[in-house]
């Protein structure tokens, strides 16, 4: 490595193209990092952040281009070369190997990893590390044993303990609580200030307010500008980011909730490992209602909605539906009684990959009039339903024959919910909704659920995105190791009541 | 890692154009490959190809002795494919198409001479189907309930049925046997009322069975409402599941369809050209050959039935190489080839392979992960 001098920016990438399948995700990117300084990378999905990214850590190779280091031209082949050189990234999906310690996780993939581990200079090492940067960790900790928050120290301590100058974190406050962030962006400071570099990919403006130096906005593949943080109002950073005024939907019309469509009590359900994961829980939707669970993921929201669906049989406590009682009954009970739900797994559970768009939609509809009559399917009522719908709901993309599996994170989601909504459901469960959506699709999904509400469903919104949850939801239970810690009217919440209850911190008199 | 040279890419929509023009170029260039062997070994390629095409298309005998071979094919093809399509890997068609020519013949010399044709051929149909999916049962059922394997556990049953046949006829005095047979062992011959119709030389009605049914099989996964369930399931048991459709009883369904579908071949057999419990004629692969015919189809039912003509075709001009000095194995070799060739095919219809235009893709999940 060069010594380079002060001026020259720790990396810098000039004219950058990187285009995938024809399609091009970076075009003519400019980005400049000094050292020292916490730089966000500000843009919509799919605006080419995590792209960009990954040319930094070595995992793509630009088409055309330059990349700099210090002021001299630099290549990386894999991400292996570049950790060498002193850039990493955390992923949004960490690296990490569950059944193996933290301080073992330490030692994967180091050059100095030998067939013997040290284990003790690990230990130390990790322990040390944590203490500096305000990350403490139990180095011989499983890392399934880890919370969301704890599993991501463990990566940014991987990479101190690698010495890396540049630190590439994407998306990091996605799986943490207000007060997990409000951590994480402390040691983002510091590690700025020993004269390190971070990298914030983030699309949430007020993130990049608090904890960036300099803002770089990127759309539709293209730098739109580099701006210092200070001087940038959070109005002209959207404007940037979205390339026009952002219009986010709101609850326009108050009405009184109507009967009790879903109705629970006392439910238990298991996780996967058999252990308690939702552990006595009492609420109701009512009809024309929003109700919002919060909490970090984790916290039984995946179990509880299994529980409500029929997917997973309780252990005790009971489910109802507009009365009827479906605490054992199949998911086809469910569906019959009026349950629509939107899972978070869109492609390995909401739909079947392999079949296109209209298939799909007919998904649960199939076994009745008009889609089939005497056990056969009726092709017209198939062509003719799917083109309406795809019409009504904004379904773009499709062809005929092509597997939904190709169509895009929003029309997917579109396609989802077209279809659980055509049947005209009673109770409406949703799991991050917008999850991966970009702005317009977001629009799109959150006034469908609005205007599902207008028409009294009852709608249960399962999600980690406070923002959402604040922006939808009438009143809002937060969740927290399967329990319920409290319970809010939608008027009383603040991010920061509920990022306390989310972790774990009960209110004075809450139940 | 390299700089690379050619870019693989999955394709989006497959023309029908395509799905019928690389089947047909794995033919070919499996008929290249062995025809190069076939040098090597001092053959002339075109010699051998062309009688080979004369001794299966060439005269009257030898269509119907083509079609003859097919009709097995047809059903042990079908049986693979319907599985496949599910992802259930039943590989034990050829265990099913024994269990189901042991249940057919058992079930003609148990009910005897005098039974009334009209009784006859519908009862022996039949007991070959209940015999193959009997046998895949004991495969399914575990694999259902307990989540054990169905490759290993179909792949054991075919040498349990097999063993079995030899055993009824050349290791026991079982009914199935040829009481009166004075010199080397063989089956007893069933009643002409359970003999199929032939129409065309030896050519006998089981050829309008097999066509009949695979359309059958067809219109059942594509058509019907159970058959959009199914492919549900085939597609991801998950979201099926989220959609309410149980899929143990499907998964159930069509693996015991297959194994009906197979056994029913073994029945035909038995009933058809055989006409009695003979392990040397129903031992040849025919429930594995079916496995080449549902992947060179493309696991498509209508395309199997083409599919097992042009493989019946081959097995029936093996034997007559012989006669101009070349080994019957020919053929083999050439439906081994054609088998590679067509699974290899399977990857260019599911891909698209291009020259980069200055365009590299390290795929991100591997790299990282070995990092």
């Amino acid at each position: 490595m060069t010594e380079g001098t002060q001026a020259a920016p720790a990396v810098e990438l000039r004219n950058v193209d990187k285009a995938f399948y024809g399609v091009k995700a970076n075009n003519h990117v400019n980005f400049e990092l000094a050292r020292g300084e916490v730089h966000a990378l500000l843009g919509e999905n799919g605006a080419g952040k995590s792209t960009l990214c990954s040319i930094l850590a070595g995992l793509y190779r630009p088409d055309a281009g330059e990349m700099l280091m210090d002021g001299a031209p630099t290549q990386f082949r894999n991400p292996k070369e570049a950790l060498a050189a002193g850039v990493g990234m955390i992923y949004q999906h960490f690296r990490l190997v569950p059944n193996l310690t933290v301080a073992e996780n330490f030692a994967l993939g180091h050059p100095d990893t030998g067939l013997r581990l040290d284990q003790k200079g690990l230990h130390r090492a990790a322990e040390e590390l944590g203490e500096t940067y305000g990350l403490p960790v139990d180095p011989s900790a499983r890392i399934w044993q880890l919370s969301v928050g704890e599993q991501q120290r463990v990566e940014i301590l991987k990479l101190l303990y690698r010495n890396a100058k540049i630190l590439i974190l994407d998306e990091p406050t996605a799986v943490l609580t207000p007060q997990e962030t409000t951590s994480l962006f402390t040691t983002m400071r510091q590690m700025a200030e020993e004269g390190r570099s971070v990298i914030f990919v983030s699309h949430k403006l007020h993130e990049v307010k608090e904890v960036s130096d300099r803002v770089t906005v990127l759309r539709h593949g293209e730098t739109v500008g580099g701006v210092a943080t200070a001087e940038a109002e959070p109005g002209d950073l959207a404007r940037m980011m979205v390339g026009r005024d952002l219009v986010l939907p709101t609850r326009s019309e108050e009405k009184e909730p109507g009967a009790v469509m879903l109705d629970v009590r006392d439910l238990r359900v298991d996780s996967d490992r058999g252990l308690e994961a939702v552990r006595g829980v009492s609420f109701d939707v009512k009809s024309g209602e929003i109700v919002g669970i919060a909490g970090v993921s984790g916290n039984g929201q995946r179990e509880l909605a299994l529980g409500l669906v029929g997917l997973r049989t309780p252990t005790s406590g009971s489910v109802s539906i507009d009365s009827d009682d479906l605490t054992k009954a199949t998911v086809l009970d469910h569906i019959n009684a009026g349950l629509a739900y939107v899972p978070q797994n869109r492609l390995g559970m909401g739909l079947a990959p392999g079949l296109n768009t209209v298939e799909n939609l007919a998904l649960k509809a199939f076994r009745d009039p008009p889609y089939s009559k005497r056990g056969r399917l009726i092709p017209s009522a198939f062509k003719k339903e799917g083109a309406r719908q795809i019409e009504e709901y904004d379904i773009r993309g499709v062809r005929p024959g092509l597997p939904i599996r190709l169509l895009s994170g929003g029309n997917l989601q579109k396609a989802l919910i077209a279809r659980e909504v055509e049947m005209k459901p009673k109770v409406l469960i949703l799991r991050s909704p917008t999850r991966g959506l970009d702005v317009g699709a977001t629009e799109a999904v959150r006034n469908q659920t609005l205007e599902e509400r207008r028409r009294g469903v009852a709608v249960l919104l399962i999600s980690e995105d406070l923002d959402e949850l604040l922006a939808l939801s009438d009143r809002l239970l937060v969740f927290y190791e399967g329990e319920i810690v409290g319970e809010m009217r939608a008027e009383d919440a603040t991010a920061e009541r509920l990022g306390l209850l989310m972790a774990g911190q009960a209110e004075g008199g809450a139940s | 890692m390299s700089q690379r040279r050619f870019i693989v890419e999955p394709r989006g929509l497959v023309s029908l154009r395509l799905r019928i023009l690389i089947p047909v170029l794995s033919v070919v260039a499996a008929l290249i490959v062995a025809g190069i062997f076939l040098a090597i070994t001092g053959e002339n390629p075109f010699a051998v190809y062309g009688h080979m095409i004369d001794a299966a298309f060439g005269s009257q005998r030898g269509v119907s002795e083509t079609l003859v071979s097919s009709i097995p094919l047809i059903l042990t093809g079908v049986a693979a494919a319907l599985a496949f399509k599910m992802l259930v890997w039943n590989i034990g068609g050829e265990g099913q198409f024994i269990m189901g020519a042991i249940a057919a013949a058992g079930v003609a010399v148990w009910l005897g001479p005098d039974t009334p044709t009209i009784i006859a051929l519908p009862v022996v149909v039949l007991a070959g189907a209940v015999g193959g999916a009997f046998l895949a049962s004991i495969a399914a059922v575990p694999k259902v309930y307990l989540g054990t394997n169905e490759i290993i556990t179909t792949l054991m049953l075919n040498f349990i049925a097999l063993n079995l046949m030899n055993f009824l006829i050349f290791g026991s005095f079982s009914p199935w046997r040829d009481s009166e047979a004075a010199s080397f062992p063989q089956g007893e011959q069933i009643a002409d009322a359970f003999r199929l119709p032939e129409f065309f030389k030896r050519l006998d009605v089981g050829i309008f069975i097999a066509i009949a049914l695979a359309v059958a099989a067809w219109y059942l996964v594509s058509k019907t409402r159970w058959g959009f369930a199914v492919r549900i399931v085939g597609d991801s048991a998950a979201t099926a599941r989220y959609a309410g459709i149980g899929v143990s009883r499907k998964i159930l369904a069509v693996f015991l369809l297959s194994g009906a579908f197979a056994g029913l071949a073994g029945g035909l057999m038995v009933a058809g050209p055989v006409g009695r419990l003979d392990p040397l004629s129903l031992n040849l692969g025919l429930g594995f050959t079916g496995i080449i015919v549902a992947a060179l189809a493309g696991l498509n039912l209508i395309a199997v039935i083409p599919v097992a003509v042009l493989m019946g075709a081959l097995n029936n001009a093996g034997p007559s190489l012989q006669s101009i000095g070349v080994s019957a194995a020919t053929v083999t070799m050439l439906q081994g080839a054609i088998l590679i060739f067509a699974v290899a095919g399977e990857f260019f219809i599911a891909n698209r392979i291009r020259r980069p235009d200055r365009e590299t893709v390290i795929e991100a999940g591997e790299t990282a992960e070995a990092a």
